[in-house]
């Protein structure tokens, strides 16, 4: 098992507050609290270690150089910290450990729970510490542990077995109890003043932005999840899980004819959105108010994907991904026609 | 009123069976079977007196019903005519390997039986002369039973309970999204069956609702899980100890209009009211708009003083630290996960295969890698009937 660990340049004893500054450097084997990890059994290869400062001011060069040591040495596992309450060390920690967990190279931080590394981290795991250094000896064996585990490559359990932070991964079960015993204790609990729940809520609330000052001047385009495209589907958008969204010329055209458009949506009867295809997104209506005047210019093109068993993570990529392309062309309004 | 659930022994199932115009194969327990494009799971069931075991008119729940334990039957069907979803969406059942996991048919006999489209045929009537076909063979498999013995009688009566044990009752909703995507109460689709409305819960546990419904697989509630329902059952079993089961509530999903969506919601606030309901449990059939009502109901519950639990599968990406749902409301503060249907079962490859060769998606059903939980027929149902579950790692 080969580990690699992650220092401050207080920890790496370069200095303190006054060596902040100090760029990435790599050092030969366990340095500071890399001894304790290796008298709790951990192989570290090669320390590596960051001034916070430097680190929080040039993070991308910081990160590049530090994820370059690592590849050179490449450990079975990185250990960052523990970091404790501080929060740059931490951050730079949880971003590190994130970086490389990514890269495939399993990762795990220490800090308080409370730490700004802890969000930093991703799908890298967080050891929770004391909230200052006095917690070292009882943070360390537990480090070892999980950084164990992650080089051996074995499964880990749920956080609270295995001493991590949950990582909002949502992850599948087979409970004791089926799920409508749960619900009546749920209930039950929930009654007699107790309220527990197994998923927690919260919607990305999108505010409706400020009316368009003057859309007889704006560039207008139509963006549509209806699933919208030209007909045969030359992309193969797909019916339902869309994997891509996709952009179609109009080619100064005033309507949608049902001879080249289709809908290839697998979320609803689509009989009568293909008797005309203006139904799902308005071309024929737009060009009208192109034409009096009441909407600047239309758009060249216009946005299509599939709304349908899509995970919000991936709508919401779909979303700035097409926003971004509309703002650099300029466009100052979008009709986004739903189903 | 009183209903008796008379069980008898599965070998009670003859070894031939045949269905016109379908293939039916015997699958013993632990067979290394995976069958595929299934639509219904029925649990064969009759009355002794001759009245129909999955009735299209009112009372269902009362007298005497057999059951066959420990069998099911599973429709399998290849829809032929264009219509997108179900081509999509395919639903897996594996009686062995790691798929057997998510459900609870694979310690079962399953009599698997594949209709076949005939050309040109509409998709509906395909459906519904499967959907007649099985729930008859249902029928005439438990007919074995009217000569023998039962195993054992369940009864189900809800006697008063004094003391104030908190009267809980469940709202069961039925999607109806149009032709295919709906579920049946007495024979009707659940739009035009009236719902909101309070029913016995004997009723939904003796063939009053029936399943049409082929969204996601993972998220149907086929007939069986009516006719065997976990959540019914649980109630009935804590009524008098823990909890006073005041009813069932069945209730639309998919309500069509954002103002159908709210009266609806108000509407089960008011049978949930009639039955006097301190708290209620709210299930979910099938996913996107229906989750949308059943947050609406759950808001409207607690706004009338009612607590709720919600009961759903999420759809969530493995891969992402922001687990989302598809809709919520702050008043859903108790939900019960059924799984994310996103997640992947390990690959197995099974000996045999039923119900059709190739997946939906061209894949050769015995060699088609991991497949994702939403494949797998009930696996994430909503009315809390498996032990699947969802947590944060």
């Amino acid at each position: 098992m080969k580990a690699v660990h992650y220092v401050n340049q207080f920890f790496a004893g370069l200095g303190g507050e006054d060596k902040a500054e100090t760029p990435p450097t790599r050092l030969e084997g366990a340095v500071g609290p890399g001894r304790g990890l290796v008298a709790e059994g951990i192989e570290i290869v090669a320390t590596i270690a960051c001034g916070d400062d430097f680190f929080a001011e040039h993070e991308e060069e910081a990160l590049a150089t530090l994820l370059d040591y690592l590849e050179d040495e490449s450990p079975d596992v990185l250990v960052a910290g523990p970091a404790f309450g501080s929060g740059r060390y931490g951050y730079a920690c949880g971003t590190l450990a994130a970086a490389a967990a990514e890269r495939g190279t399993p990762a795990v931080a220490a800090m308080h729970p409370e730490n700004p590394g802890v969000d930093a981290a991703g799908k890298a795991y967080v050891v929770p510490t004391a909230v200052n250094v006095a917690g070292m000896r009882d943070a360390l064996p537990r480090l070892a542990r999980l950084a164990a585990a992650l080089a051996e490559g074995r499964e880990l359990g749920p956080p609270e077995e295995e001493g991590y932070l949950p990582r909002g991964l949502r992850r599948n079960y087979f409970a004791e109890k089926t799920g409508a015993e749960r619900a009546i204790d749920l209930l039950l609990g929930k009654l007699a003043g107790e309220t527990r729940t197994e998923v927690g809520g919260g919607l990305d609330r999108v505010e409706p932005p400020a009316a368009v000052p003057e859309l007889s001047e704006a560039l207008v385009a139509l963006v549509t999840e209806a699933g919208c495209v030209p007909q045969g589907n030359p992309d193969r958008l797909q019916s339902v899980r869309a994997q891509g969204w996709f952009r179609y010329d109009l080619d100064g055209e005033d309507t949608l004819a049902a001879a080249r458009y289709e809908s290839v949506h697998g979320g609803f009867d689509v009989t009568l959105a293909n008797e005309d295809p203006n139904r799902l997104v308005p071309l024929d209506t737009a060009r009208e108010l192109e034409r009096e005047g009441r909407i600047g210019r239309l758009h060249e093109a216009f946005y299509t994907t599939t709304g349908n068993g899509t995970p919000v993570v991936t709508s919401t990529r779909f979303g700035r991904e097409i926003a971004g392309e509309l703002r650099e062309a300029g466009v100052g309004a979008v009709l986004l026609s739903g189903t | 009123m009183a209903w008796e659930l008379a069980s008898f022994p599965a070998d009670l199932l003859p070894d031939q069976i045949e269905v016109e115009g379908a293939e039916v194969e015997i699958v013993r327990p632990g067979e290394p079977v995976r069958v595929t494009h299934v639509l219904d799971a029925v649990e064969p069931r009759i009355r002794p007196d001759g009245r129909a075991a999955f009735p299209t008119e009112p009372p269902a729940g009362e007298g005497r019903t057999h059951r066959l334990d420990g069998v099911v039957i599973l429709s399998c069907l290849d829809f032929a005519a264009e219509e997108r979803p179900l081509h999509e969406q395919e639903s897996i059942v594996d009686l062995a390997g790691p798929g057997a996991g998510y459900t609870h048919f694979a310690d079962e006999t399953c009599v698997a039986v594949t209709f076949h489209a005939p050309d040109g045929a509409r998709n509906e009537e395909v459906e519904a002369d499967a959907r007649m076909q099985t729930l008859a063979l249902a029928e005439r498999l438990a007919s074995a039973t009217l000569e023998a013995e039962p195993q054992h009688v369940d009864s189900f009566e809800l006697r008063d309970v004094g003391g104030d044990l908190p009267r809980v009752a469940a709202l069961i909703q039925l999607s109806d999204l149009g032709p295919l995507y709906y579920q049946f109460v007495y024979g009707t689709p659940a739009g035009e069956a009236g719902l909101p409305r309070a029913i016995d819960p004997a009723e939904l546990l003796d063939g009053a609702v029936a399943s049409g419904e082929y969204h996601w697989a993972a998220m149907r509630n086929p007939t069986l899980f009516f006719q065997r329902n976990s959540l019914v059952r649980s109630l009935y079993r804590e009524h008098g100890q823990r909890v006073n089961f005041a009813g069932v509530v069945l209730m639309r999903g998919y309500e069509q209009s954002a103002d159908d969506k709210q009266r609806a919601a108000q509407a089960a606030v008011e049978r949930a009211r009639e039955i006097r309901a301190d708290g209620v449990i709210i299930t979910t059939d099938a996913g996107g708009n229906s989750h949308t009502d059943v947050m609406l109901t759950c808001r409207a519950c607690e706004q009338a003083g009612i607590r709720t639990t919600v009961v759903l599968a999420e759809e969530t990406d493995p891969e992402s630290t922001r687990p989302i749902l598809t809709d919520w409301v702050p008043e859903a503060d108790s939900i019960v996960s059924t799984g994310n249907v996103e997640e992947l079962v390990e690959e197995w490859k099974p000996e045999r295969v039923l119900g059709g060769d190739t997946l939906l998606d061209g894949t050769d059903a015995a060699n088609a890698g991991p497949i994702p939980v939403r494949n797998y027929l009930g696996a994430a149902n909503q009315m809390g009937q498996l032990a699947l579950g969802a947590r944060t790692e």
